[in-house]
């Protein structure tokens, strides 16, 4: 192998791109030929450096890329789910009426033994009264307050 | 979209006033009664109470009000309802008929055979009434009942 053959072969090999017979004389001529050797050797140098400062580029680039591969992340998952997002937005409001709807069941039990007594009024007409066994009162302390029949047994209360 | 939020408006309001329609003279009435022992035993006040126990302490002079049962029946004019009270009481309602938004009660309290209290009440819908005095434990029995 001579030395302009080799000179034009020195980034296939460095790139593995030689097939094997071919890179074997490669590598022997090499051996041989202090000139292409020192090429070979400056070649595969200028190679690592640009591999490293890549590498310092894309670092310093970390956050925009990120951000840009979350966008697409989020672009795929749009994608993907074509029919949710029109169906969310038409029926948004249904979780919403869900909820108030629990919290009103909650506030406003109809039927719960614990629920708290909203009296509309204490306004009462006592038509009769009376008791076989006991004295029975009837107290009113005005409008705003409830009317209580109040039961005395034997003298008792 | 301002008109798509109607029907969510609709929903709510339809929930919040659904149970206020107004109830013709023969409905049904819907008679709750909170069996409450009123005592100065503690300073307990029944959550269930906390809307009227403003009212509670203007009336009486306990310390503590414990509701210990809360019995709820719907009857037609007519009908006679038998509500459970502790001690071998017992209390019988029976709607009689009324006129306009007014609700009449005939009301009665046993103890046993013995005839505590007959009564006939005259409420507006919703309205309440206080019947205590009977002892129990260590305090009274009140009886807050109200018609829907």
């Amino acid at each position: 192998m001579e030395c302009g053959e080799t000179r034009q072969m020195i980034q296939d090999h460095i790139d593995g791109l030689l097939p094997p017979r071919v890179s074997e004389k490669f590598r022997e001529h090499l051996g041989g030929c202090a000139p292409c050797a020192s090429e070979e050797a400056e070649l595969r140098g200028v190679g690592d450096l640009l591999r490293l400062w890549s590498a310092v580029r894309v670092e310093e680039r970390e956050p925009q890329l990120s951000a840009l591969w979350a966008r697409v992340g989020a672009g795929i998952e749009e994608r993907r789910k074509p029919w949710l997002v029109p169906l969310l937005r038409r029926w948004f409001w249904l979780p919403a009426a869900a909820a108030v709807a629990v919290l009103t069941l909650l506030f406003y039990p109809l039927n719960g033994s614990m629920a708290p007594f909203h009296p509309k009024s204490f306004d009462v007409t006592v038509e009769s009264l009376e008791s076989d066994t006991a004295t029975v009162a009837l107290v009113d302390k005005g409008e705003e307050l409830p009317r209580v029949i109040w039961i005395i047994e034997n003298g008792n209360t | 979209m301002p008109g798509s939020r109607f029907p969510a408006i609709a929903f709510v309001a339809l929930i919040l006033f659904a149970h206020t329609a107004v109830a013709s003279p023969d409905a049904p009435v819907a008679i709750d009664v909170g069996v409450v022992v009123a005592s100065n035993e503690g300073t307990t006040i029944d959550p269930a109470l906390s809307s009227i126990q403003n009212k509670l302490k203007s009336m009486f002079n306990y310390t503590s009000y414990r509701m210990v049962d809360r019995l709820k029946r719907t009857l037609s004019v007519g009908e006679t309802g038998d509500f459970g009270l502790p001690g071998n009481r017992s209390m019988r309602a029976t709607p009689v008929p009324a006129k306009g938004n007014k609700v009449r009660l005939a009301v009665q309290i046993m103890e046993g055979d013995r005839n505590l209290l007959s009564t006939t009440l005259g409420l507006t819908r919703g309205g309440m009434v206080l019947v205590g005095g009977p002892s129990h434990q260590k305090g009274v029995l009140i009886l807050i009942i109200s018609a829907e």
